[in-house]
């Protein structure tokens, strides 16, 4: 049995319902990214598992125990506002301090676990600060602190990320992971960043419309979306996306797409004859200046380098709209005009949906 | 541009100068005349020189009037005391009653909080004697209306709205996640509304306090309908004692200074605070 | 799977019990004195439908509407309701004017305006019935000092509020007194508070300061001006602190208005039925009044909530 346990929650606003069937566990120590686009109700979820609401439906476990019927302060569960939420009357070593003290520990103890998480957070020089005396990484230092000096066990971090600058939220993705390790505590980390969650979860957990639409490694989300829309969200650029209507060959399964006559290397199953969308990631485009069998003629209009990779924008004879991306060096040879140029497409990876489900239809074995 | 310099350079300090002399000459004039004795105050024409004397106000604390009648009896100290009383009592009260239900009308929405909220609104506006006439026959039968707990309990009416409208405002400032955030650390409702929700909407339970103090001590009609002699306030007492018989103008000045002193004080002291809990928080300050 | 929900739901509202209280429990102490506000107003509105004289205790009895319908008969009420609403229309226009036009003269927020706009809060501040005493000094024949004023000019027998020719003015000029800074105050936060651009983008353009006036300031501040005057309506038609304290009403029913007349009507003539009868056509009046500020109140909070 799951450490955390969230079974079958639902939770509505008004006429709004927010989570509709929402079911995950998570091990003892482990830590999960819980990705969706905004206003999917993650946070709102995080609010439930520390009591700050309660559901209209559905049981939230802690080590097997139900704690639904818990306030907030009986659940022994650490949470990192996105807001940060400091109390502003307060200096940060008392912001700290707060989940202690509410346990009636020593004076001393309190000072000594205080300082002992503010030098590992690097805030210990402004523990005498307000909160609006703070800056913003520190606000976020301290909000992290506060969650983390119980140590908690379990810990909801609210995309604690979200409100600190480029160059801290690039340092603190690299230690937080460390960091939390050292904690042993399970995690649930919001975010709506999908980079963001594969770099940080061991497992992804996908919240949209009111529910979880995949829970998994962040590699097998990646390349094995279960949902279109899951396929949608991660990646950038987004992945390029056709109907079609996948037929049954001898060597495999053919679609017409581009004005050309694709296959895709494997079998048929139950996909042939049924409206699809076919997605193929802008990386698995590849582009040529010379012709060669198998290649498809498209025009590229436009070329964007973009940090370490380019991004080319082509269409193709039947005007459909494709992007691609190769590296800076080989993105440099196009030039900067539009032009004639040939595409290769490495169909072994492109992912079929159903286009009225939008399920995803993974080859058959 | 001569036309707009015209009026910045002359006409503008002129109106400025009626409008200030306007609003503030008459404060001015009682407060003078308080320092004057009866003959002074008599003189034609008036006279801005003259030897400031206390007498009137010693005659006000001593409680004693000498006139050429005898000495009469000034209760006017004990109107003074009375109307702190009844304020002060008034505003501990309301704060008691009105912060929780602020607080509650604030975080949670539910229906009986609306309507409660704007039932006090509404009759903050009806006529007051529709409320205090049928009361002052109550309270016959009850035996209140010769207590200070009655007539706190009637100011309500001025001070609850007010600190009810105005401390919602600042607990709806509050952003509800720092709530939170203390009750996910482990503490009790309680303990989150005493050490966090109170202490951030502080400023604004301060100046509601202040101001309706002084829609309190500025209440007239709830006494003069409710409250014996006894324990009347300085604003029907001092209308009373002017209809009192020999009574020297200096004196009554004076006491006009010691009722309006108090509010004069805490208003400017409330300053900074009076634009929004004038109209209820529709105007920040 | 469909019983496991419904397992999981019915275990659901036990938490919710003291959370779904709290707000109730809250509340409670205010609401109790609503209910302690509510019942005499009750009881306002079941004397007023009965025939009650204080002094013949032994005639009360229920008569529905007829204390209503002897005021349609009745010139003591028409006077009462003419003098109010001739008194709210004076004092709320000549503040609203007046106010305005303070407003207008302080709205730069110099250090000089800003003090000078505090110093003139002060008289909002005194209780009204001790501004009419300050005033009764003032305008008192052997010492006033605005008798001696109007005696300077050849005015030598000025009345003030004991002439019933002037009366009425003496008092509108007292509530004006006491609430035109409310008014100057209301507006002056509102000016301050309008958006630059559009007069920025006007002072470029060169368009004239009378245009500016009318088609942008006074637009722009009109909310502010609705609330501030349905504000002092809802004061100056219930009126009595000032007019009580002045003249009682008089002289003759020159002052006699609705809460003066219900006052007097009640410990005068201990007519109970009849005076909250009176009371009850007032109450309707503010209610209305009451039901508009309240909108247009709401809607400015909203906005200052939004701005802050």
């Amino acid at each position: 049995m799951s450490y955390l346990s969230i079974e079958q929650v639902r939770k509505s606003f008004g006429k709004t319902t927010v989570l509709e069937d929402v079911s995950l566990g998570v091990e003892r120590g482990e830590m999960v990214a819980i990705f969706g686009p905004s206003g999917t109700g993650k946070t709102v979820l995080l609010r439930l598992i520390s009591g700050v609401f309660g559901p209209d439906a559905g049981d939230v476990l802690i080590g097997g125990h139900s704690v639904i019927a818990r306030g907030p302060e009986e659940r022994d569960v650490g949470m990192a506002f996105q807001n940060f939420a400091l109390y502003p009357h307060l200096p940060a070593f008392e912001n700290i301090a707060s989940p202690l003290r509410a346990r009636g520990l020593a004076g001393a103890e309190i000072e000594r676990r205080v300082r002992a998480t503010a030098e590992l957070l690097k805030i210990d020089h402004v523990l005498h600060h307000l909160p609006r005396e703070l800056s913003n990484g520190q606000k976020q230092r301290t909000a992290l602190g506060r969650a983390l000096v119980r140590e908690p066990k379990v810990l909801l971090l609210d995309d604690p990320l979200r409100n600190v600058d480029a160059k801290l939220r690039y340092e603190m993705r690299v230690e937080l992971p460390r960091l939390l390790k050292r904690f042993e505590s399970t995690v649930l980390y919001v975010t709506q960043d999908y980079k963001e969650a594969m770099a940080l979860g061991e497992r992804v957990a996908v919240l949209n419309q009111g529910r979880f639409q995949q829970v998994d490694r962040p590699a097998a989300i990646y390349t094995r979306p279960g949902r279109v829309e899951i396929a949608r969200l991660f990646g950038d650029p987004t992945i390029n996306l056709y109907p079609c209507r996948p037929a049954a060959e001898a060597d495999g399964l053919a679609i017409e797409l581009f004005g050309s006559r694709l296959v895709l290397p494997r079998a048929a199953g139950e996909t042939a004859g049924r409206p699809c969308l076919i997605g193929l990631r802008p990386e698995d485009v590849q582009i040529q200046l010379e012709p060669a069998p198998g290649a498809i003629p498209v025009e590229l209009d436009a070329v964007t380098p973009l940090n370490v990779r380019t991004v080319l924008f082509l269409r193709a004879a039947d005007r459909s709209e494709i992007l691609a991306t190769c590296s800076e060096s080989v993105g440099a040879r196009f030039g900067r005009g539009h032009r004639q140029v040939f595409m290769r497409l490495d169909l072994a990876k492109a992912l079929l949906f159903d286009q009225a489900s939008g399920q995803h239809l993974p080859a058959a074995a | 541009m001569t036309e707009a310099t015209l009026w910045s350079r002359l006409l503008r300090p002129v109106l400025l100068t009626l409008v200030a002399l306007f609003f503030l000459f008459p404060i001015f004039w009682v407060f003078l005349m308080s320092f004057q004795t009866n003959e002074q105050i008599l003189r034609i024409p008036p006279s801005l020189f003259f030897s400031p004397t206390l007498d009137n106000y010693w005659g006000l604390v001593s409680g004693k009037l000498v006139t050429a009648a005898g000495t009469l009896e000034l209760p006017f100290m004990r109107n003074l005391w009375n109307s702190v009383v009844l304020s002060t009592g008034a505003v501990l009260l309301s704060l008691l009653l009105g912060v929780p239900a602020a607080y509650a009308f604030a975080r949670f929405k539910f229906r009986l909080g609306e309507d409660i909220a704007f039932t006090l609104l509404s009759f903050r506006f009806a006529p007051p004697l529709l409320v205090l006439l049928p009361l002052n026959l109550y309270f016959q039968t009850l035996g209140l209306n010769d207590t200070y707990i009655g007539l706190i309990w009637v100011y309500q009416l001025i001070t609850l709205p007010l600190i009810l409208w105005i401390v919602r405002g600042y607990f709806e400032d509050i952003s509800p996640d720092v709530e939170h955030a203390y009750r996910v650390d482990g503490h009790g409702w309680l303990k989150t509304f005493l050490k966090i929700s109170i202490p951030l909407a502080r400023p604004g339970i301060a100046a509601a306090a202040l101001l309706s103090f002084i829609f309190a001590w500025n209440n007239f009609v709830f006494a003069l309908i409710l409250g014996s002699s006894s324990i009347q306030p300085v604003t029907v007492g001092a209308l009373a004692f002017v209809t009192a018989s020999g009574i020297q103008y200096g004196q009554i000045a004076a006491a006009v200074v010691l009722s309006i002193l108090p509010t004069l004080t805490l208003a400017l002291y409330a300053q900074r605070y009076l634009v929004e809990g004038l109209s209820l928080g529709a105007v920040k300050g | 799977m469909a019983a496991t929900a419904e397992v999981a739901g019915a275990r659901a509202p036990k938490q919710s019990f003291s959370r779904a209280a709290l707000p109730y429990l809250l509340s409670l102490p205010a609401l109790l004195v609503c209910i302690g506000i509510l019942i005499p107003f009750f009881t306002a509105v079941y004397y007023s439908l009965q025939r009650y004289n204080l002094a013949m205790p032994f005639l009360r009895g229920f008569i529905w509407f007829d204390n209503y319908k002897d005021f349609l008969s009745d010139p003591a009420f028409w006077n009462t309701v003419s003098i109010s609403l001739i008194y709210t229309a004076l004092t709320v226009g000549i503040e609203l004017l007046l106010g305005l036009g303070i407003a207008l003269l302080l709205q730069r927020p110099t250090l000089f305006n800003n003090a000078l706009s505090i110093a003139l809060m002060l008289p909002l501040m005194i209780a009204p019935a001790i501004a009419s005493l300050m005033w009764k000094l003032m305008t008192n024949p052997n010492f006033g000092i605005l008798s001696y004023l109007v005696g300077l000019v050849g005015l030598t027998d000025f009345k003030w509020a004991s002439d019933p020719s002037t009366a009425l003015l003496t008092v509108v000029l007292v509530d004006i007194w006491v609430y035109t800074p409310f008014m100057m105050i209301l507006l002056l936060a509102g000016l301050r508070g309008l958006p630059k651009q559009p007069f920025e983008a006007a002072e470029l353009d060169g368009v004239p300061a009378s245009f500016v006036f009318f088609r942008i300031t006074l637009p722009m501040l009109l909310p502010y001006i609705i609330t501030a005057a349905l504000f002092r309506m809802l004061d100056s038609i219930q009126q009595f602190d000032i007019i009580y304290a002045m003249t009682q009403g008089g002289p003759g029913d020159k002052l006699m208005v609705f809460q003066v007349q219900a006052y007097l009507e009640f410990f005068t003539y201990t007519n109970v039925g009849r005076s909250s009868a009176l009371l009850m056509v007032l109450w309707a009046i503010a209610y209305l009044l009451s039901h508009q500020f309240i909108k247009s109140w709401l809607r400015l909070r909203e906005r200052a909530r939004g701005q802050a």
